[in-house]
C-alpha cells in the first residue's frame, strides 16, 4: 500500500460527504459545468476512492481537484459541513507528493516565488517588457506565459513604477509623536508590492495617525498561499517559517490582503509537520489581522469619525465579500459597517455580494472562460445595484473585478475600502 | 464497454464536449443519494435539446444498450445509478425555464431545472410550486416528475402529480410524444400522462413540462409544539386535523433528531422532548391567526406540553432551518443509513411509531423518526454500518418489519422516495402478482427492447 499520508489526514473529512448534492447549488464551478465532477460531491467522491485503493493520481483526476475555487462557498451551506477545501488541498498535496509539481509551478514556487528576492526582478524583468504586449482597456495589460503561471491571473494592472518594497521604510513611528499604543507588523503580500503600493502607503499612514507603530520586515516572504493551495506544503512551509521569524516581535501582524490574511492564518491547518511547528503557527495565527478586523474590532475606530475622501463625496458605493474575508474568516460585518456609517457615501447591497469573483488564484490561470463566465454573473450582481463604485478588500479580487469591469464596458471603478477615507 | 463507434456516433449528437468517459468521470456518475448502491455507467451523455435526447434513444435502441436517465442525482432509491452500465443521459444542460405564465398560473420547463432555481424565478412573479421534496437545491424537475415527489407542503396542497399539466417526452425508440396538455381538465382518452409520473425513468425520458403553480399565500405562522412522548405527537397530527384546520406544514422529530439538530446548530430547541412537532399555517391572515389559535388550543387538548407561536420570520426560519438539517444530522451519524419512507393512514401514526421504537430495543440498534407527520409519510431512519456485518444484519431485520408493519397498518413501502433499487425486494409484500405482471406489460409496450432504467423496480 503507498503512503497516503496527506490524504490520511483529511479522510475524516472526505467521510462527512453524505451525498446530498446541495453543494451543486451553490459552487460556482458547477453553475457553469453541470457536471459531477466540478462540484464538491464528486469530487469528494473521487478522493474516497483513492483512499480506498481504487483510484490513482491520473492526469485527469488532477484536472479535476485542480478544478476548484477553493471559495467554500459549498462548505458554508453544506448540511454536514463537509469541509471540501481541506479535502481538496489535502488530494493536491498528496499528488504533489506522489507526482512532483509540474515543470511550470516548480519553477515559479520553488524558484521565484520563495525566494523574495528573485520575484521581485522576475516581475521587474515583465515590466520592462510590459510595452511589448498587447494593450488592452484602460491600464490592464498582458503579462507573459511564465508571469501567468505565477498565480497572478490573466490579465493584471501595470505594475507600479516602483514596487512598494522599493520606497517602503522598516520602520513608522506614530505621526504624533507621542509612545505608539501598539506596534504592528504590516504584511504586504505580492499584490500590494507590485501593483498596489499605494495602498500600502495608505494602510501605514492610516495606522501611524491614530498612534500605532508599523514596521516593515524586509526578511518578509510570499504569504504561500499560491504554493501550499497548490499542494506545495513544502514549499509553503518554508515560507511559514521565514513569515513568522520575520514578525517576531510585534503585537500584531496586519494586512490589507484578504487572501494573505487568512493564508497566514491557516498555516496551523495545513501545514505544521510537528507538535512544535503546529503550536509556532497556532501563536502565529492569534496575531494575524486582516485590516478589515483590525480596524474596527482591535482598533476600535469608529466610522461615523472617519473622514471620506473628497472625490467620493455623494457617490454610491457596493460591497463585493472576498471569499478569504467572507468564508475563511467570517469577515463581513466590520467592511459593511464601515461603509455604511461613512459620511457622504451612499450604501447599497449587491445581489450575490458573497459570490467568488471566479478568480480563485491560479485557478484563472488554467481556467480563463470557467472564471469569465463566474464573473459574469458577479457583474450582473454589480450593475443591478447601479452603485458608482466597488469596494473591497482583496488586491486578488480587485484585479480580477477591474478586468471585468473593463471588460463589459461598465461604468464602475474598483477600490480597496481604505482607498475610500483619509 | 461500449463500442467505439458508439460513443463516435454519441459525440456526433451531442459533440464532443457532451460526451464523458473518463474513468474519473464514470465513477462520479456511479452513485446517488443513497449509501448502498454502486454502478459505473460506460458513458454520460449531456443532451441540450429534445432532438438530440431522441437520436440518443433511436442509437440505444439500435443497439440495445441500457439508458439511465439522470438529473441533479439527489434521488434516495437508488433510481438513477446505472445499474447494467451503458449510457447515463444526463439532463443538467436542459436547464431553461421556458415560460412563466401569470395569467394562466401555469410554467413551460426542461427537465434539467433545478427546483430552487424555479422558486425563486416565481418568487418574482408571486408565484409557486408547491410540491417541495427537501432535495430541492440539487434536484431536477425532470427527476421530480419522474419520481413523484413529495415534500413537507403536501399535507395541503398535495405530491407532484397534482401540479403537472402536460409533458413532452422521448420513448425508447425515439419517438416524441406529448400527454396532458395546459389545461386544468383534460378527460381525451387514457390518462397515460399519469404512467410518466412515478414511471422512475422506466418508460421515457421527459424533455419538457408544463407544470401548475399556486399564488404565494400571503401570510404564514409556524408554531412549534413540544411532546414527553413521541406517539403522542403522532395523535396531534389526526387531531388538528380532524377538527377542521389543515396546516401547510407538519413535520416531525424525534429526540434523538432533536438533539443532533442542536449539536450542529444550537437554537434553543427543547433537548429532554420525546418530539417535537412542527407546524406551518398559511393563507390570508386573518385565518392564519386563527387557525394558529386553533392549533395551539387542540394540541394542548391532546397532551403537548408546550406549543410555542414563533414570533416572527426569523425565529421560524430558524426552526424550519433546523428540520432541514434533520437528514444531515442523521446521515452525519453513520457509515451507512437506511432512511425510510414508509407512510401510512394518518389515524396509524402513533401505531407506527411505537413500533418502530419497539424495533429498535429488540435489534438493539438506533432508529430514528423523522419526517412529514402531517400526511403521514414518516421517514424512520436505522443508522448502522454495512462493514460490520452482525450490526447490519440487524439493522436490515429491522427495516424489513418496519415496512412490513407499515403495510399491515394499511400503509404503503414507498411515499415519495420510490422504488429504485433501494425497495424492490419489498414489492411483492404490497402489490399483487396480477399487478406487477400488468405493470411488466406496460413497461414493455414503451419499451420493448427493456433499455430505459433497466434493473429498477421490480427485481
Ligand atoms: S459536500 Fe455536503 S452538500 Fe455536497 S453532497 Fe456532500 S454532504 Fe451534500
Ligand atoms: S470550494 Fe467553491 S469551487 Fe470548490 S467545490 Fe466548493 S463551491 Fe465549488
Amino acid at each position: 500500500m503507498k503512503d497516503l499520508k496527506e490524504l490520511k489526514k483529511i479522510e475524516q473529512y472526505a467521510d462527512q460527504c453524505m451525498k446530498c448534492g446541495f453543494c451543486s447549488f451553490f459552487c460556482p464551478v458547477y453553475q457553469e459545468e453541470k457536471t459531477e465532477t466540478s462540484v464538491a460531491r464528486g469530487k469528494n467522491y473521487l478522493v474516497k476512492e483513492i483512499l480506498k485503493g481504487n483510484q490513482e493520481f491520473t492526469k485527469e483526476l488532477g484536472n479535476i481537484i485542480g478544478l476548484c475555487l477553493l471559495c467554500k462557498r459549498c462548505v458554508a451551506m453544506c448540511p454536514a459541513k463537509t469541509q471540501i477545501d481541506r479535502v481538496v488541498v489535502g488530494a493536491r498535496a498528496q499528488m504533489v507528493n506522489e507526482k512532483g509539481l509540474g515543470a511550470i509551478k516548480n519553477f515559479a514556487f520553488r524558484k521565484v516565488m520563495a525566494n523574495r528576492k528573485a520575484f521581485g526582478n522576475y516581475v521587474k524583468l515583465a515590466k520592462s517588457f510590459q510595452w511589448l504586449l498587447p494593450k488592452t482597456e484602460g491600464n490592464i495589460r498582458h503579462l507573459p506565459d511564465f508571469l501567468k503561471a505565477l498565480g497572478q491571473g490573466r490579465n493584471i494592472p501595470a505594475l507600479a513604477d516602483k514596487f512598494l518594497r522599493e520606497i517602503v521604510k522598516p520602520v513608522y513611528k506614530p505621526q504624533n509623536g507621542e509612545k505608539p499604543k501598539m506596534k504592528v507588523g504590516y504584511f504586504m503580500g505580492c499584490a500590494t508590492d507590485f501593483m498596489y503600493p499605494e495602498l500600502g502607503l495608505k494602510f501605514i499612514d492610516f495606522l501611524t495617525k491614530r498612534g500605532i507603530e508599523v514596521v516593515v520586515p524586509e526578511s518578509q516572504s510570499c504569504c504561500g498561499a499560491a504554493m501550499y493551495f497548490s499542494g506545495d506544503f513544502e514549499t509553503g512551509r518554508l515560507q511559514a517559517e521565514k513569515n513568522i521569524e520575520a514578525f517576531k516581535d510585534v503585537d500584531y501582524i496586519v494586512t490589507a490582503c484578504g487572501t494573505c490574511s487568512s493564508t497566514l492564518k491557516d498555516y496551523q491547518k495545513y501545514l505544521p509537520e510537528t507538535e512544535d511547528q503546529k503550536k509556532r503557527f497556532e501563536e502565529f495565527e492569534k496575531k494575524v489581522k486582516d485590516s478589515m478586523e483590525f480596524i474596527v474590532d482591535i482598533m476600535k475606530v469608529k466610522p461615523e469619525e472617519l473622514t471620506l475622501k473628497k472625490e467620493f463625496e455623494g457617490k454610491t458605493a457596493t460591497w463585493h465579500d472576498p471569499c478569504h474575508l467572507v468564508r475563511y474568516q467570517n469577515i463581513k460585518d466590520q467592511p459593511r459597517a464601515i461603509l455604511k456609517g461613512l459620511k457622504g457615501l451612499k450604501y447599497v447591497e449587491m445581489p450575490n455580494a458573497d459570490l467568488c469573483c471566479g478568480m480563485g488564484g491560479s485557478f484563472s490561470v488554467y481556467h480563463y472562460d470557467i472564471t469569465k463566465k463566474i464573473a459574469g454573473k458577479k457583474m450582473d450582481g454589480i450593475k443591478a445595484t447601479g452603485a458608482d463604485i466597488v469596494v473591497t478588500a482583496c488586491p486578488g479580487c480587485m484585479v480580477n473585478l477591474t478586468d471585468n469591469v473593463l471588460q463589459n464596458k461598465m461604468p464602475q471603478k474598483v477600490y480597496h475600502l481604505l482607498e475610500l477615507v483619509e | 464497454m461500449l463500442k467505439e463507434s458508439v460513443v463516435a456516433e454519441l459525440q456526433k449528437i451531442v459533440g464532443k464536449e457532451n460526451v464523458l468517459t473518463s474513468p474519473e468521470a464514470l465513477k462520479a456518475y456511479s452513485y446517488d443519494g443513497t449509501t448502498s448502491w454502486v454502478h459505473e455507467p460506460d458513458v454520460v451523455v449531456f443532451p441540450t435539446i429534445t432532438q438530440q435526447v431522441s437520436d440518443i434513444m433511436k442509437l440505444a435502441n439500435a443497439e440495445k444498450i441500457p439508458v439511465t436517465p439522470r438529473g441533479g442525482g439527489t434521488n434516495v432509491s437508488g433510481g438513477s445509478i446505472p445499474i447494467m452500465g451503458g449510457i447515463v443521459l444526463c439532463t443538467t444542460k436542459m436547464n431553461k425555464i421556458l415560460k412563466v405564465d401569470k395569467e394562466n398560473l401555469t410554467a413551460t420547463v426542461e427537465p434539467g431545472v433545478v427546483l430552487q432555481d424555479l422558486t425563486i424565478r416565481l418568487m418574482k412573479e408571486g408565484l409557486f410550486f408547491p410540491p417541495d421534496p427537501q432535495s430541492f437545491l440539487g434536484a431536477t424537475l425532470g427527476g421530480i416528475i419522474a419520481e413523484n415527489a413529495g415534500g413537507p407542503a403536501c399535507v395541503k396542497y398535495g405530491v407532484t402529480k397534482q401540479y403537472i399539466l402536460g409533458v413532452e417526452v422521448v420513448l425508447p425508440n425515439g419517438d416524441i410524444i406529448h400527454l396532458g396538455g395546459r389545461t386544468l381538465k383534460n378527460v381525451v382518452g387514457y390518462d397515460l400522462l399519469h404512467i410518466f409520473i412515478s414511471s422512475e425513468g422506466t418508460l421515457g425520458v421527459i424533455t419538457k413540462a408544463e407544470l401548475k403553480l399556486n399564488p404565494i399565500p400571503p401570510a404564514k405562522k409556524t408554531i412549534m409544539v413540544v411532546y414527553d412522548d413521541v406517539a403522542k405527537a403522532g395523535e396531534s397530527v389526526f387531531r388538528v386535523l380532524e377538527n377542521g384546520v389543515i396546516p401547510g406544514k407538519i413535520e416531525l422529530m424525534d429526540n434523538w433528531v432533536i438533539n443532533r439538530i442542536e449539536e450542529m446548530m444550537p437554537m434553543g430547541l427543547p433537548k429532554d422532548a420525546d418530539a417535537l412537532l412542527l407546524f406551518e399555517t398559511d393563507g390570508i391572515p386573518e385565518a392564519v391567526e386563527k387557525e394558529t389559535e386553533k392549533i395551539v388550543e387542540i394540541v394542548k387538548k391532546y397532551g403537548a406540553v408546550d406549543a410555542r407561536v414563533a414570533k416572527d420570520q426569523a425565529e421560524a426560519d430558524k426552526y424550519w432551518m433546523g428540520r432541514k438539517a434533520g437528514f444531515a444530522a442523521v446521515f452525519g451519524k453513520a457509515k451507512t443509513v437506511f432512511a425510510e419512507d414508509v407512510t401510512v393512514p394518518r389515524g396509524q401514526i402513533p401505531a407506527l411509531i411505537n413500533k418502530c421504537k419497539e424495533l429498535g430495543k429488540k435489534y438493539n440498534i438506533e432508529v430514528v423518526v423523522l419526517g412529514h407527520a402531517g400526511d403521514g409519510n414518516l421517514h424512520p431512519a436505522i443508522l448502522t454500518d454495512i462493514n460490520n456485518k452482525d450490526h447490519y444484519d440487524r439493522a436490515v431485520k429491522a427495516m424489513d418489519e418496519i415496512i412490513e408493519g407499515a403495510v399491515e397498518l394499511g400503509g404503503v413501502l414507498s411515499g415519495e422516495h420510490g422504488i429504485g433499487l433501494e425497495k424492490q425486494r419489498f414489492l411483492k409484500r404490497q402489490l399483487e402478482p396480477v399487478v406487477i405482471e400488468m405493470m411488466k406489460k406496460v413497461k414493455a409496450l414503451f419499451d420493448p427492447n427493456n433499455i430505459m432504467n433497466p434493473g429498477k423496480i421490480w427485481e
